[in-house]
């Protein structure tokens, strides 16, 4: 059995040694929000982060995974209490069909956090590691703009 | 020869002024699924299940024509975890029809049409064993003649691909007299462009899971076409459409390619098989080489002007390459109407089949590529005479009230528009607008305005002149325009019910998609100001079909005017069931006509004080004070009969460019942009930007990257999968990227809305090509990839 540490929770799970982690996420811990498309790596729809850090889950053994944090959409916020940059992609009206938009919020956190106030000709080229085919694009760099401002105020708000 | 006289605009029972009052109508709500998308809960076809479900794959044609001599699956069966093999011998010997002949072919004959077609299926306990599976397949394999090129398909000589032949008759659409047209010309533009293949390359993907019941069949599935799924898989297996019920769930990006797809009825036949409940799950590579692409088109033709720049003649033949299965020959194009201000016409469109993947109907079909070369040689004329190509389009583009072209448009089996107008009575005839006349809009005020916002009497210096020059840097301004329909009438009406809650909610069922243009919020919008109740009291069911009327679903920009029309119908119904037992129960049975419903509360008309009850509280007499009554709820269903949009309905969209070229890499990126459109009443604005933009997007993909490549020996697709095929990035279209609103209300939509979903894919490439065009002096084929531009340059052979 392998452990993997997932939005928080442990989870022990019989992993074939050819199984990408998209697979295993989604399949044996039922996480649909890892959406993949691709398998390649091209689209980021299946972005997660493992430690922090940006990953293409459907490139990415599940094996490789073990021992490590992993968070995926479902552990950034619940329909009662939206992390900011959800509620920045619902503002903005950054999606279209909605398939790439988990993506692009796991990309947007990845980037925000190394990131904190970017302009938006940043944010666009941050942005291109993911597809959006229904062309979202103008709206998602405006989400992920206002999700910055929203992240901001809140640090601000922590510190006083 | 035509007028540009504009007659009257037409009066049909609505009024503009009403969008002063409107509560829910025209704004920018949330749309109902927004949370479920930002979470990553929504369920796709991808992601869903049933108990005891077993996973199909399907073996794929590795040849470009054969037939199956014999088949032996012994092998297959032997593999440890399968449970049975569907070949063509259990298939019924019933051709099913999608969609506007999108696909027409049994699910499966022992013939393959093209190199990934359909040939048999397997089904096993886990999708890797069922994959494992397809290679013990062994076929006795009689290679057949195969037709890649579409010309050679036209010969009579060639192999015929289909029982049919290859070759459809021709859809012509003329008038006037074209020997005239030609005689009033001082000049001629022509051209001949053939265009590449677009592909869906679709976001998502899909899955089928069917699953039976005795003799009753449940399919999901991504559709945008419940409806004519259902009526697919009639066809296909001969069964009655009370025993088949589709659920339709959301799809990730489709433009038409979900509609009702052979794939999905494999999964219905290997279920069958089976007696288990089969889920066949399509990888990115299959759905991009064996669903369906956009037809790869030749145009050749002619615009016929005069020095004062007043077209006199359009002369087009038209191809259309259908592949295996796509039997379309009729194809509107409707920059036939938005140009049809010239005085004598022909439109030729011939469709045919090859042994290419089967294709079908794109977002903005034939109007993206017809009519973008329309536009290149209206260019030509306007450069000729030294007109900006604002002021040409407005002298020769249509208007509210002037005559449209397309006055006979067929569907060759079900039904063309005069069988349709033949069978009105003098009543409904006279209940509908005029017809063949623009019902509203056109392009002159999105243009005018367009234009402003952009500065583009500014911007344009003058044909071929750049606005910059800066190294090897050229940029250059462009305007395009486009048009499409507002839905097709002929295979029948859409219909919706409205049905009120004791509660005062309200639910609507109608038939359509769920691909990311919000129809469930939008259609619920409609409900909610017309019954005068709050939006969050309305929900939509789209995809269910033991719910929902037929309907063609979310196709040809139906929806909001075709099938909102119907929902606005089926809401005033329930609205005056309402207000009848209202005013009986309620009002001392005043005339139901002097109630109002007002927030959710029926009142006196304009009585703001005097009793109100909420709808709820009325409904709940329906169980109470009304308890013998008939019903004990209330079902709307519309009572009139939807005119037939193709006689009047167009929408239009102008869009404005600026473009880089770099001419020593031919590398072309997009600098400023502004999409304009004419689509009526806006029902959310805040959807509606999204979808323009994404056409803008998407008909950027077309003009400069995007392109299918197929082998020159087998027709396999060499580019199948999203590292090969290139779409656009975020940083690849400008961040401020706007949008602009014609202020046209239309007189027959709902709330005077018009379709809006393909103009915006069909503006695009015209425009792009022109900035091109007055960047780099020189006239580019699309896609206009580095190597085109260079070549145009005549910087490389």
């Amino acid at each position: 059995m392998t452990q993997i540490n997932v939005n928080g929770r442990a989870h022990e799970v019989a992993v074939e040694g050819w199984e990408s982690l998209a697979k295993v996420l989604r399949d044996q811990l039922h996480l649909i929000g890892v959406r993949v498309s691709c398998s390649e790596g091209e689209c980021g729809s299946c972005t997660v982060l493992v430690d922090g850090q940006q990953k293409t889950s459907c490139l990415m053994l599940a094996g490789q995974a073990a021992g490590h944090e992993v968070t995926t959409i479902e552990g950034m916020g619940t329909p009662d209490e939206l992390h900011p940059i959800q509620e920045a992609f619902i503002e903005e009206q950054g999606m279209q069909c909605g398939f790439c938009t988990p993506g692009f919020i796991m990309s947007a956190k990845a980037f925000l956090d190394e990131n904190p106030d970017p302009t938006p000709e940043e944010t666009a080229v941050a942005m291109s590691g993911n597809i959006c085919r229904c062309g979202s694009y103008p709206y998602i760099v405006k989400s992920v703009q206002c999700a910055a401002r929203k992240l901001g105020r809140r640090r601000e708000e922590e510190k006083a | 020869m035509s007028t540009i006289d504009i007659p009257e605009p037409l009066a049909f029972p609505a009024d503009p002024d009403e969008r002063l009052t409107f509560k829910v109508a025209g704004k920018g709500v949330r749309v109902k699924d927004a949370i479920e998308k930002v979470t990553g809960t929504l369920q796709y076809g991808v992601d869903f299940a049933v108990p005891g479900m077993l996973h199909g794959k399907i073996l794929r044609s590795p040849h470009t024509h054969a037939r199956v001599r014999s088949i032996d699956v012994s092998r297959a069966l032997a593999l440890p975890g399968v449970v049975d093999v569907l070949t063509h011998e259990d298939a019924p010997d019933l051709v099913w029809e999608a969609a506007w002949f999108n696909y027409r072919g049994r699910v499966l004959d022992g013939t393959a049409r093209f190199h990934g077609d359909d040939v048999a299926a397997v089904a096993a306990t886990t999708p890797e064993i069922a994959e494992q599976a397809l290679e013990l397949i062994e076929i006795d394999w009689e290679i057949l003649p195969s037709v890649l090129d579409v010309e050679e398909a036209m010969r009579a000589d060639a192999p015929q691909i289909r029982e049919e032949g290859n070759v459809r008759p021709p859809y012509v659409v003329d008038w006037g007299d074209t020997k005239a047209g030609a005689e009033e010309a001082d000049f001629f533009k022509e051209a001949e462009v053939t265009f590449q293949s677009q592909q869906y390359a679709p976001l998502g993907r899909n899955a089928a899971v069917a699953q039976w019941q005795g003799d009753r069949v449940t399919l999901w599935t991504s559709s945008q076409t419940p409806s004519e799924l259902r009526d697919g898989i009639h066809e296909a297996l001969g069964i009655p459409q009370s025993k088949i019920r589709v659920q339709a769930l959301p799809s990730g990006s489709s433009f038409g390619q979900w509609w009702s797809n052979n794939f999905m009825l494999v999964t219905v036949l290997l279920a069958r098989k089976v007696r288990r409940p089969v889920k066949i799950e399509l990888d990115n590579h299959e759905c991009m080489i064996s669903v369906k692409r956009r037809h790869s088109e030749i145009t050749r033709g002619r615009l016929g002007c005069t020095r004062d720049g007043t077209l006199t003649l359009a002369e087009f033949d038209h191809i259309i390459d259908n592949g295996g299965y796509g039997f379309k020959d009729d194809v509107g194009f409707f920059c036939v109407d938005m140009w049809g201000r010239a005085h004598h016409g022909n439109y030729a469109i011939h469709g045919v089949n090859t042994n290419r993947l089967t294709a079908g109907c794109m977002r903005g079909v034939g109007d993206v590529t017809l009519g973008s070369v329309v536009e290149r040689l209206a260019d030509q004329c306007a450069e000729e005479v030294g007109m900006d190509p604002l002021d040409f389009r407005l002298k020769n583009q249509i208007v509210a009230g002037e005559e449209l072209r397309m006055q006979h448009a067929k569907h060759s089996l079900r039904g063309s528009v005069d069988d349709y107008l033949a069978g009105l009575s003098e009543e409904e005839r006279a209940s509908m607008p005029p017809m063949f006349r623009l019902s509203s809009g056109g392009t002159h005020e999105i243009l005018k305005r367009g234009a402003e916002a952009f500065r583009w009497r500014e911007r344009f210096k003058g044909w071929g002149r750049p606005t910059l020059i800066e190294g090897s840097i050229r940029r250059g301004v462009g305007v395009g325009t486009g048009a499409h329909v507002c839905g097709v009438e002929f295979e029948g009406n859409s219909s919706a019910v409205v049905r009120l809650n004791s509660d005062g909610s309200a639910k609507v069922h109608a038939s359509c998609g769920r691909q990311g243009q919000g129809s469930e919020t939008t259609l619920s919008q409609i409900v909610a100001e017309t019954l005068g109740i709050s939006f969050e009291m309305v929900e939509a069911e789209t995809g269910d079909t033991d719910s929902v009327p037929w309907s063609h679903g979310s196709l040809a920009s139906n929806t909001m005017y075709r099938l909102g029309w119907g929902v606005r119908e089926a809401a005033l119904d329930a609205r005056d069931q309402l207000l009848e037992i209202a005013a009986r129960e309620l009002f001392d049975r005043c005339a139901p006509a002097e109630l109002e419903i007002v927030d959710d509360h029926v009142r006196r008309i304009g009585d703001a004080t005097g009793a109100d009850y909420s709808v709820g509280q009325v409904m709940m007499t329906l169980r109470t004070l009304d308890s013998l009554g008939p019903t004990s709820s209330i079902t709307g269903r519309p009572r009139r009969l939807m005119p037939p949009a193709t006689t009047f309905a167009r929408h239009f969209a102008a869009h404005f460019v600026e473009v880089q070229v770099d001419v020593e890499t031919g590398l072309v990126t997009l600098v400023d942009y502004l999409a304009t459109q004419d689509s009526g009443t806006i029902m959310n604005p805040q959807v509606f930007k999204n979808q323009m933009i994404g056409g803008a997007i998407a008909g950027a993909g077309f003009a400069l990257h995007e392109e299918m490549i197929f082998d020159d020996a087998t027709g396999a697709v060499r580019n199948g999968n999203l590292l090969d095929y290139k779409l656009l990035r975020a940083a690849d279209f400008p961040i401020n990227g706007d949008v602009l609103f014609s202020s046209t209300y239309d007189p027959v939509g709902p709330f005077g809305a018009k379709g809006g979903g393909e103009a915006p894919i069909v503006a695009p490439g015209p425009a792009i090509a022109q900035a091109v065009r007055n960047a780099i002096g020189v006239w580019v084929d699309m896609p206009m990839t580095p190597e085109r531009v260079l070549r145009a340059l005549g910087k490389v052979a």
